[in-house]
């Protein structure tokens, strides 16, 4: 990279306020032209907030910001567009009723007397579709997508929208290795052309590998910008984070003689091809694949929330075929996308928690004010959701406090067995070890618990035994220890054993 | 500890998106009425607000039934045709037969048998908006729009076009007159204060009442939360049909008549006062008491223009006013509110 670069994008003084909370506070400093500008920090520690005042959906308190040497004050997000910032959300804006084709364009469609016409833009966006994910058919309809293939259609979106400045927040909460590594060739890529990217993430790894700067953000105040190259690292920064250390490694545990709870034998989808496993009382498993491998298909099999064939018994007994059943059996899931699937976004806190267990909260039919704010009021303190009341709607939750909701709905069930689909999503470091903390104890009071998850960090963390998957098939099981071999775990699930066999 | 510290704090501080928009609901009407009363003589008067509830108790009554569909995410225009239905249901079921002509004879039924026999008339047409909108999965607004057309069309063919009113047992106009304590107010004016009372419990303090706003929040994590979506929406069609079918019973019992056009238009209005009052038309969020506030602005508003010796063809264009206004002013207050 040259020596002096310009400033791409600079904030002064930047402010802003919600009722009772300052989400941005005083914040001042310059992004450089050409750059992958990483953003870190806390849930709820105002990056998204940042994110939504340079596009135009929030307007700030005050102060002032500078793109390409001009002020900038969008007041959407098309203007922001006009003034040369793109910006992928951390929350899904695909419209499901249109094709893959049609949302990659959307609100950049090129028209002529009123007409649409092909341009340029569909054919960059489309290619940049096929660099990240091939096997999405730019003629089929979003609704038929999974969660992380409408996550890289947003991704191929912003990524070809032309702008000089791409914002994302958390491009890559749901998708695993290969995407990863697929997408942040599309970023270098964009950088070699100039483009400024900033970049949000709670997985650090991931900032290290492809940053240039870090900001860090402490409650909504400005910590500290500059070069990845001066942190010394992941434990630094983290520190810069949240002000403390954390560490975390797999402890191997002690559940050799424990009897199976679940037993699932022949399950098939239209995805699954065939699965059967089985996961034993107090157990943590994890299953890992990439994007589309079949995680969440099994989640939602064993459920109850799809139609499946195959025998799916859970302490001996066939579970009935829908989600209401699987409770009442004793199992709870943590659905893939919070807010579509998991949150009631107009209510509150203290009455999304306890949806899952109604007879903790009621006698007869009638609701128990104090039992319930009690129950939100111990998820609040336990799980750390960053909120002002119990009260808050959770839509103003930021995105990691929001995940720490749907996570707390299905501790409150007090299930058997756990389904985890990448039950921390979002969820900053410190309080990811809080969580692994909370599932480690379940498991050691006897529950059982799967975790379904893209990451691996977090499968290789806190699950005693791991299940491999690639497109729909149980490729192998292993048990988690010092010895595990991550390049050959990598290598089954991008389908590398599949073709060492033929 | 700081946690709760800080949500007491916070609650002192902010109200709810919900206790805000019936507040608002609730001056607005208060400040519609002393408006009211500046233009209109004799309006500011302790017995007219009185009349403003007794005059609607039966569209305040649908309005409980319609306020918990729409708060689900659906909708109920069907029931202006069942108190048409139920009414006609409960008229030729009680006539003696053998009458002077068609329109005269009937079932002979005791009177008590002849409403409860209606009153299942009215739950049958609950049970099918229930079975096309939670079976078959059609949109409410088309269900209920033709099972609206259905209840009336029967009620229509029993009639012939007309009403009923002879040859009843002289009980049969019991329950639709009686008086309380030598005052003005009538039975079916305090059984809707009572389900007004009832229905506020309900929204408020019951599970039965939570589920009903977790599935119109959002009808995906409902179902994934272990809520019987299905149960539910039916469980409400058939008590919005039951109160429907109770209005056209106590409607013909006041009359002593069944007539088909009865309740015309009534589920417009029933969908209007639940607006007026807040409920928000994607589901999720609304108040019954809001609903009640909104049937008195609307009440208000006609009176007033009746007051101002305004023609009665002025109604429509009134409340389409009034609604219009309502809704922006809500949407505009919460902005502002959270911005
Ligand atoms: N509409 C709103 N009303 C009130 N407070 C809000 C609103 N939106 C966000 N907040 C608050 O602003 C703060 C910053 O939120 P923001 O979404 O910017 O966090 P974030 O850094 O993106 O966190 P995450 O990593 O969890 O996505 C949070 O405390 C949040 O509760
Ligand atoms: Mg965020």
């Amino acid at each position: 990279m040259t020596q002096q670069q310009s400033s791409a994008l600079s904030v002064e003084g930047l402010t802003k306020d919600y009722p009772g909370v300052r989400a941005v506070d005083n914040v001042s400093f310059t992004i450089k032209q050409g750059a992958i500008h990483c953003l870190v920090g806390e849930n709820g520690a105002g990056k998204s907030t940042l994110v939504k005042m340079l596009t135009g959906v929030l307007q700030p308190t005050s102060g002032s910001i500078t793109v390409a040497g001009r002020r900038h004050c969008p007041r959407n997000p098309q203007e922001a567009r006009d003034g040369g910032i793109a910006t992928l959300f951390q929350e899904l804006h695909v419209v499901d009723e249109l094709t893959v084709k049609e949302n990659l364009t959307l609100g950049m469609e090129a028209s002529r007397f009123g007409f649409l016409v092909n341009s340029k833009t569909d054919e960059v966006a489309i290619e940049t579709l096929a660099t990240i994910e091939p096997s999405i058919d730019p003629e089929a309809r979003v609704a038929s997508l999974s969660v992380a293939q409408k996550q890289i259609l947003e991704i191929s979106r912003a990524a070809s929208s032309g702008a000089s400045v791409i914002i994302m927040d958390e491009p890559t909460a749901a998708l695993s290795e290969r995407e990863v590594e697929r997408l942040f060739a599309v970023i270098r890529r964009l950088r070699d052309a100039n483009v400024t990217v900033v970049y949000i993430s709670h997985k650090l790894d991931e900032i290290f590998e492809l940053g240039d700067d870090v900001t860090v953000f402490r409650d909504g105040k400005h910590i500290v910008t500059k070069p990845l190259d001066e942190v010394d690292g992941r434990q630094q920064l983290i520190e810069l984070m949240i002000g403390r250390t954390v560490f975390q490694q797999y402890e191997p545990r002690d559940i050799a003689d424990a009897e199976p709870i679940l037993q699932v034998e022949h399950l098939k989808t239209s995805l699954l091809k065939d699965v059967s496993f089985h996961v034993n009382k107090g157990e943590v498993v994890g299953f890992y694949g990439l994007v589309g491998a079949g995680k969440t298909e099994i989640a939602r099999a064993i459920y109850g929330a799809d139609k499946f064939s195959g025998s799916v018994r859970f302490n001996g007994k066939e579970i009935g075929p829908t989600p209401h059943d699987a409770i009442a059996a004793g199992i709870a899931l943590v659905p893939e996308e919070r807010r579509t699937q998991g949150l009631f976004t107009n209510l509150t806190i203290r009455e999304n928690v306890p949806v899952m267990n109604l007879e903790k909260i009621s006698t007869t039919g009638m609701l128990s004010p104090s039992r319930e704010r009690q129950a939100a009021e111990h998820f609040v303190a336990q799980l750390g959701i960053a909120t002002s009341s119990i009260e808050k709607h959770t839509e103003k939750l930021s995105g990691g406090n929001q995940q720490k909701v749907v996570l707390a709905k299905c501790l409150f069930a007090e299930a058997d067995l756990l389904l985890l689909d990448e039950p921390t999503r979002g969820v900053d470091v410190g309080a990811k070890t809080e969580i692994y903390d909370v599932i480690k104890a379940l498991a050691n009071e006897g529950k059982s618990i799967c975790v379904f998850s893209t990451e691996l960090e977090e499968i290789l963390g806190i699950c005693d035994r791991i299940i491999l998957l690639y497109e729909g098939m149980l490729e192998e099981e292993l048990l988690n220890g010092e010895d595990v071999d991550i390049a050959h775990i990598l290598n089954v699930v991008t389908g590398g054993a599949e073709h060492k066999g033929q | 500890m700081s946690v709760q510290l800080k949500a007491k704090m916070a609650k002192g501080l902010k109200m709810s998106d919900e206790a805000f928009i019936t507040l608002l609901v609730v001056s607005a009407a208060v400040f519609i009425f002393l408006f009211a009363s500046l233009l209109v003589p004799n309006f500011f008067q302790f017995q007219n607000v009185v009349n403003l509830v007794t005059n609607n108790w039966a569209v305040i009554s649908l309005g409980v039934g319609v306020t918990f569909l729409l708060v689900s995410g659906n909708f109920d225009l069907s029931v202006g045709g069942i108190v048409a239905l139920s009414g006609v249901l409960a008229v030729w079921f009680a006539q003696a037969p053998g009458g002077a002509n068609a329109l005269a004879s009937g079932f002979g039924m005791p009177t008590w048998m002849a409403m409860l026999f209606a009153l299942f008339g009215a739950l049958a047409i609950g049970g099918l908006n229930a079975l096309f909108v939670v079976r078959f999965k059609i949109p409410s607004i088309i269900v209920t729009l033709g099972t609206m057309l259905v209840a009336r069309g029967i009620a229509q063919v029993i009639t012939h076009g007309s009403q009923r009113n002879t040859n009843l047992p002289d009980n049969f106009g019991f329950l639709g007159n009686i008086y309380l304590f030598g005052t003005s107010i009538k039975l079916p004016v305090v059984l809707m204060l009572v389900l007004v009372c009832v229905a506020v419990v309900i929204e408020k303090r019951t599970i039965f009442g939570r589920l009903t706003f977790w599935i119109g929040a959002n009808p995906v994590a409902a179902r994934l939360s272990g809520i019987k979506n299905a149960r539910h929406q039916t469980h409400l069609y058939l008590f919005s049909a039951a109160i429907a079918g109770m209005v056209g019973i106590l409607l013909a019992s006041e009359f002593k008549s069944g007539f088909s056009s009865r309740g015309m238009l009534m589920e417009f209005d029933a969908l209007v006062i639940a607006l007026l009052g807040g409920v928000a038309i994607a589901g999720g969020f609304g108040s019954v008491v809001g609903m009640f506030f909104g049937a008195l602005i609307l009440a208000t508003v006609t009176s007033a223009a009746t007051g101002l010796v305004l023609s009665p063809d002025w109604q429509y264009i009134l409340k389409a006013i009034a609604v219009f206004l309502a809704i922006v002013a809500q949407t505009w207050a919460l902005t502002l509110k959270n911005r």
